[in-house]
């Protein structure tokens, strides 16, 4: 009753902070730009075009392709934007409940503080995860209905997408309950972006190094934190049917979440408030 | 089996450290005290007397450096221990998002309450405190008062045995006021330990039936109410002209009393004890003295306070 509860609250906290409706109006608008790019036949005009150079014998697969290719940009698109939207918006939820003359009455309840983070966590993670499936599924609806062809593997990135932003999610939680401060959650989180999308470059930087300690730092600064950009690319290959074996973003990011939110969690029981 | 007391406290210490100065301050030291069930318990004490660290340590919002806290028999720091108290903090800042009803249905639900109570509860309880015409508003709209009552709503709203209640008047108007003293007779009456910490001297002691004062955080005075308060002198009231009152006698009875007020061509003078009081209508009669009054006094909580805190807590 208390996990619902608090999910509920950080709902309507979401809500009155405009963070929903926020996120749910840049969706519909996302939305209807596809909208428009349908009216203008980029579909059609694209199927044309395979048509036009002589590769009409084979033309359901190759629409299959384009189709596979629309929604990997757009699975990119909104991989990259949903995760620095999700972050700004949510960044603000985890210090806001520990505003003193609110935290204390939270606490006051019998209810542990592991579940009382938890709970925000989650309410948290429910909130952006509504926005992402509204998005994903209109998205992967339009496109479907106009070119009729139906490609499941595009609601992966609803997974992704989700999985990711809960591993952000963990830093923002951690940064929050230390620092109080959404700001610095906030950067701290892009900060963390941006170099996981340069750590991911390992295989060109490791060529590029000279010195042997260098050449550990980097790969294990790689191998510690978060994979955004390499989920990101697994994302990509799963939507365009390539074939990936490789599970060591997706593990490890989710190891780093766990040791990151285990963090945010003992400081925050320890905490005087 | 369950403890007699509501809450116990045994060598309870805080010491807050600052990180890089290496500064303590030991914001409640060494306090051992217990709140029989239903009874009414005032905790008193000037400013950062430590009294809402020890509120904070009771409900494990700060944990503390030694020593324990139970409730109900059950240390403090199990969250199970706060099932059966109602908390209504000080300085609370309730999110301004909610409405009346939702925030009673929010603070409800996490004490444990189901849906289908906490339906039938709310209403009761906004009407309770006066707020019944006011469940679908937006908090942000409330007074400081209407917001004192909703936090006392809340702290209500699951029957619970202790009441633990931070400056519960704060900000409230005199009708206000009265309406919530009677509310608290009420679930006194039920049973319902309270146990309040406010600065209101006059309130504690028409309301409370036990007190402790809290200074420099340990406890420096506490008892019932009304031995601390009773029966504490006699005041001696003369007149005051030249004829009457030499000087050399006034030196001479105020080196007796324990305090000398002079007002409207009389002196007041309090003496401690029975004894001390008959000495100077013997001497003051032997001068041939006109006596205006004689009567035993109490002290006010005001009086037992200032006195605790200006002799140090000793």
């Amino acid at each position: 009753m208390a996990t619902i509860a608090l999910i509920r609250d950080t709902f309507r906290e979401a809500f009155a902070r405009k963070i929903f409706w926020g996120l749910f109006g840049l969706s519909a608008a996302m939305i209807l730009f596809f909208l428009f790019l349908l009216k203008i036949d980029l579909v059609e005009g694209g199927m044309a075009t395979l048509s036009l150079f002589g590769q009409s014998t084979n033309r359901i697969a190759d629409a299959d392709r384009l189709i596979r290719g629309i929604y990997a940009g757009i699975a990119t698109f909104l991989y990259t934007w949903g995760m620095f939207l999700s972050v700004f918006a949510s960044a603000g939820l985890i210090p806001s409940v520990l505003e003193p003359g609110r935290i204390e009455l939270l606490l006051s309840k019998p209810v542990s503080r592991t579940h009382i983070l938890l709970g925000r966590y989650l309410g948290n993670i429910l909130v952006i995860s509504t926005n992402v499936v509204f998005l994903v599924l209109s998205v992967w609806t339009i496109l479907g209905i106009k070119s009729g062809i139906w490609s499941p593997s595009f609601l992966i990135a609803i997974a992704t997408t989700i999985f990711i932003f809960a591993v952000m999610l963990a830093v923002v939680v951690f940064v929050g309950v230390l620092f109080e401060s959404a700001a610095l959650a906030t950067m701290i989180s892009i900060a963390l972006m941006v170099i996981s999308a340069i750590l991911a470059q390992t295989a060109t930087m490791l060529r590029l190094l000279s010195s042997e300690w260098s050449r550990q730092l980097w790969r294990s600064l790689y191998y510690v934190l978060p994979k955004i950009w390499d989920v990101g690319r697994i994302t990509l290959n799963a939507i365009q049917d390539r074939k990936f074996d490789d599970y060591v973003a997706v593990w490890s990011s989710a190891l780093f979440a766990a040791i990151v939110l285990a963090g945010a969690l003992r400081i925050f029981s320890k905490r005087d408030f | 089996m369950a403890s007699e007391y509501a809450i116990e406290s045994a060598g309870l210490i805080k010491i807050y450290r600052s990180r890089w100065k290496r500064r303590e301050v030991r914001a409640v030291d060494d306090i051992s005290l217990r709140v029989p069930r239903r009874t009414i318990f005032g905790l008193l004490g000037p400013n950062g007397a430590g009294k809402t660290t020890f509120v904070k340590l009771l409900l494990s919002a700060v944990h503390p450096t030694s020593g324990s806290a139970l409730l109900f028999g059950r240390d403090a720091r199990d969250p199970e221990a706060r099932r059966p108290i109602g908390y209504l903090p000080e300085n609370h800042r309730f999110p301004t998002y909610f409405t009346g009803h939702g925030m009673l249905d929010f603070y409800s639900a996490l004490s444990g309450l189901d849906p289908v109570r906490r339906k039938k509860l709310i209403p009761e309880l906004l009407e309770l405190v006066g707020l019944g015409q006011w469940g679908a508003v937006r908090i942000g709209k409330y007074s400081k008062g209407m917001l004192q009552r909703l936090g006392l709503a809340q702290a209500l709203i699951h029957s619970p045995s202790l009441l633990i209640l931070d400056e519960p008047t704060d900000g409230v108007d005199p009708v206000g006021r009265r309406q919530i003293r009677e509310i608290l007779t009420r679930f006194e009456e039920q049973g319902v330990t309270i146990f309040i910490n406010s600065h209101l001297l006059a309130e504690v002691e028409t309301f409370c039936r036990d007190v402790a004062i809290l200074h420099k955080g340990k406890v420096a005075l506490s008892g019932k109410m009304r031995e601390l308060t009773a029966g504490k002198g006699y005041r001696l009231t003369v007149l005051n002209t030249p004829e009457t009152l030499a000087d050399n006698l006034v030196e001479q009875l105020r080196a007796q009393a324990t305090s000398a007020a002079s007002r409207d061509g009389v002196i007041d003078f309090q003496f401690p004890t029975r004894e001390s009081a008959n000495q100077a209508v013997d001497l003051l009669r032997a001068q041939r003295c006109e006596i205006e009054a004689l009567s035993p006094t109490t002290s006010t909580l005001e009086d037992v306070f200032v006195r605790t805190v200006e002799n140090g807590g000793r």
